[in-house]
């Protein structure tokens, strides 16, 4: 049985009459990289400072490790590390000096070693001494993540890691996350709205709106349960669509635009599909899979 | 008619014989006191005065003839502003005064001669001086200075191995201090209110004993020890 | 993780240039009654000695270090509250504004120690804000003035101590003060628990300060009943130590109600701390 990490029974936290979440529950189990998705607004940031205690839930329970972060704070949150929404900083310090201080609070006496390893790891080597006053924000995420893995975490937790960071940040960031998951076999929960992100790095995922959990389960079962759209570029669109037609008629044309067919079609009929195209003579120039979580999660949060 | 230019001719002779006992005392006095060209001495000064709080503090005291005065202290000492050396000031300089003997008491078994002084000028800040003189030692046993911006000031001396020079072992100064007054806005207390320290009685008079020991007479005191 | 927290507060006080804010014009405000005093300081003397001096002649050095450090004393513990209030007015609130807030609550450190390490880390300012008074008022200005007897003008009269007894009174009275200044301390951080941003506590903390001060100088019957309980009030208690004799009674009151003020704020501030949703 997978050992629980992080286990939400029916959360509930309004903010006046504005219910931020309710009724929300769900697990998280060790060595997941758990992606937490959900429109904006959805509370998946109440959530998570709920689980953190940053904010008190009006109802239900929160457990990390098996335990409530209630009676036993201090142990817990000794093996968690975290990021919420962004990193901030003591701007008149240095990088070397903000981390100092939180690994100080977090129990740990780090050495100047240490820091300036864990400044390499993320990249930020020979910016020790400097103020993070004049950091970029790409530069902040990584010495936050510094931050969270200076105490060496069981559970990370990142609250949108990747907002307002430039292609090669966001690259950047998911490489260190898939790196943190691969090495240091770290259990992850990432909340994003970044669709394509949770879909190349997590294993597990719930969605949540308007503060409830829509659906939770493994990432790879819950897109492969569901249809695949491609787009496949032929020499002659026209015949290419005949043949489908005629073929394959659990395949259903969405689209067509100059030589490219928009299909919505089973994992399985692709080999099939290519087989008896190439046969009839049209030429198959590319099969592009469109991302299926987009259209997945729209379906969930349109239903 | 003519017994009443009778009685003011033997009241102006008899006021006349006054002055001229009253000069001849404080000739005598003044004769004494200049047998004396400087002294240094010792002094202990113990405060009494309403208003004003003070442990007994220790001073040593220069004088020079002919007015050279100077309290030499190192900490805080509080003396009175008139009174030290004002008589001897004020007979140095024999047109500046006229003097009467107005009657005599006996103080401690000693008969005195009471001598009032009364400056020439009118503007002077003195307004009286008396003084009880004893005739046969010629020493002040007491004075009372009126002064006007010091109100009265009283002085008693008692006398001890320095007599001879005329100078006192101990001086008890009684002085007004009816005018004392507290800024506004300088001292504040807290706990306190106006109310509560209107009530309070305040003596209208203070006194400062002086102990004067060591006496160092004629010992050539150089005039720059009284430069300030 | 107490102390860990306190050292981080520390460092933090100690890397903020506003801290330094309230050393540099202790520095200049005590220059400038220094240099005052020494060029004109017997002026000074003499508007609150003349009318005893129409009577009486006081001997020996009046305006000497004692008395100097007295004088700034007087003047400048009424302004200090403000160069305490502008960094520890900040020390919660500030770390809402910035965020980090969010960053050290989610750490393994009670919330309770967290904000005790704030108190404690402001405390140590605002003595070192004292002490540094201390040295610029008394060591500095016997330096330049020597020492000697003080002379004090209380509101019944005139007390004049002696040097030798003088050096107690300025422990005694610069602990009173800092304790004052400590309430101070204690309530912006108090009001630094329910802000968000930086400026509000410091504002609130001189407003109080001008009111509580203001109701404790009007001399309206209706206000008598408060006034000795108003923390403003014992604010001028360290100058009780100049007294004679000494008011031990009025002492102590002082120093209860001052603690009593602290320990109040410091539970309120723990508190509102451990309630709060940090949404920043």
């Amino acid at each position: 049985m997978d050992e629980k990490v992080i286990e939400v029974k029916h959360l509930a936290k309004s903010f006046g009459s504005f219910e931020a979440v309710r009724d929300l529950s769900f697990t998280v189990n060790k060595g997941d990289v758990f992606g937490f998705l959900g429109p904006n607004g959805a509370g998946k940031s109440t959530s998570i400072r709920c689980i953190l205690s940053l904010i008190k839930p009006q109802s239900g329970e929160v457990l990390l490790f098996g335990k409530s972060l209630a009676t036993h704070r201090g142990e817990i949150l000794r093996r968690v590390g975290s990021i919420i929404e962004k990193p901030d900083f003591y701007k008149y310090l240095s990088a070397q000096r903000n981390l100092e201080i939180f690994a100080r609070i977090s129990g740990v006496d780090s050495s100047k070693k240490d820091i300036y390893k864990m400044l390499d790891f993320v990249g930020l080597n020979g910016r020790e001494k400097d103020k993070v006053g004049g950091f970029s924000h790409g530069m902040k995420q990584r010495l936050g993540i510094a931050q969270t893995l200076l105490h060496d975490p069981d559970l990370i937790i990142l609250d949108e890691p990747t907002t307002g960071l430039d292609p090669q940040g966001i690259i950047d960031i998911r490489n260190l996350i898939l790196q943190l998951k691969s090495e240091h076999n770290k259990t992850i929960l990432l909340s994003s709205h970044q669709l394509s992100e949770i879909e190349i790095i997590a294993n597990r995922m719930v969605i949540i709106n308007k503060g409830k959990s829509v659906i939770e389960g493994d990432v790879a079962q819950l897109l492969n349960a569901q249809e695949l759209i491609v787009n496949l570029e032929v020499d002659y669109a026209e015949k290419a669509s005949a043949v489908i037609a005629a073929e394959f008629p659990s395949i259903q044309i969405q689209h067509i635009e100059g030589n490219r067919l928009l299909v919505a079609l089973d994992k399985a009929e692709i080999p099939g599909l290519t087989k008896a195209l190439v046969e009839k003579g049209i030429g198959v120039f590319a099969i592009e899979s469109k991302r299926k979580l987009e259209d997945y999660f729209i379906k969930i949060i349109a239903n | 008619m003519k017994h009443i230019i009778k009685i003011a001719l033997i009241c102006l002779l008899s006021l006349q014989g006054f002055a001229q006992d009253a000069n001849q005392l404080l000739a005598e006095l003044t004769a004494k006191m200049n047998s004396v060209k400087d002294y240094a001495v010792d002094a202990l000064i113990t405060s009494d005065i309403p208003m004003v709080k003070i442990l007994p503090s220790q001073a040593t005291i220069y004088f020079k003839q002919k007015d050279k005065f100077k309290i030499d202290s190192k900490g805080i000492a509080i003396v009175p502003k008139q009174g030290f050396n004002d008589i001897a000031k004020l007979l140095s300089q024999k047109d500046s005064y006229t003097a009467m003997v107005m009657g005599n008491e006996v103080m401690n078994g000693t008969k005195a001669d009471i001598v009032s002084v009364f400056p020439a000028s009118d503007t002077s800040d003195l307004v009286l001086a008396k003084l009880w003189i004893d005739p046969v030692n010629d020493i002040v046993l007491k004075s009372q200075i009126t002064t006007r911006s010091s109100g009265m000031v009283t002085i008693l001396y008692t006398y001890g191995a320095q007599k001879k020079w005329g100078l006192p072992d101990k001086m008890v100064f009684t002085v007004d201090v009816k005018k004392f007054k507290i800024p506004k806005g300088i001292a504040t207390d807290i706990n306190k209110n106006s109310a509560a320290d209107a009530n309070k009685p305040t003596a209208k008079t203070g006194e400062i004993k002086i102990d004067l020991t060591n006496y160092r007479v004629n010992i050539g005191i150089k005039d720059e020890v009284f430069v300030k | 993780m107490l102390l860990k927290s306190t050292r981080n507060e520390f460092i933090k006080i100690a890397a903020k240039p506003r801290s330094y804010l309230g050393l540099v014009a202790i520095t200049v405000l005590v220059g400038v009654i220094l240099f005052a005093l020494k060029a004109d300081g017997m002026s000074f003397i003499s508007f609150v000695t003349s009318s005893f001096e129409q009577t009486l002649s006081f001997e020996g050095n009046i305006l000497n270090g004692n008395l100097v450090a007295f004088i700034v004393l007087q003047m400048l513990v009424i302004h200090i509250p403000l160069l305490v209030a502008l960094v520890t007015g900040d020390l919660v609130s500030g770390e809402g504004a910035m965020g980090t807030i969010r960053m050290l609550a989610t750490k393994p450190i009670s919330r309770t120690k967290l904000l005790l390490s704030k108190f404690i880390a402001g405390g140590v300012y605002t003595l070192f804000i004292v002490i540094w008074l201390g040295i610029m008022a008394v060591v500095v200005g016997k330096t330049i003035f020597g020492s000697g007897d003080l002379m004090v003008l209380n509101s019944d009269g005139l007390v004049i101590l002696q040097d030798a007894d003088i050096n107690w009174r300025y422990i005694g009275g610069f602990s009173v003060a800092f304790l004052a200044l400590l309430t101070v301390s204690s309530l912006s951080i108090c009001l630094s628990c329910f802000s968000e941003n930086s400026i509000g506590p410091i504002v609130t903390t001189m407003s109080i300060i001008i009111l509580f001060t203001i109701i404790g100088t009007l001399d309206v019957t209706i206000f008598d009943n408060i006034k000795p309980f108003l923390f403003t009030t014992h604010m001028a208690a360290w100058r009780s130590f100049f007294e004679d004799p000494l008011p031990v009674d009025q002492i102590r009151q002082s120093v209860v109600i001052l603690l009593v003020h602290n320990v109040a704020l410091i539970l309120i501030s723990l508190y509102k701390f451990n309630k709060k949703d940090i949404t920043s």
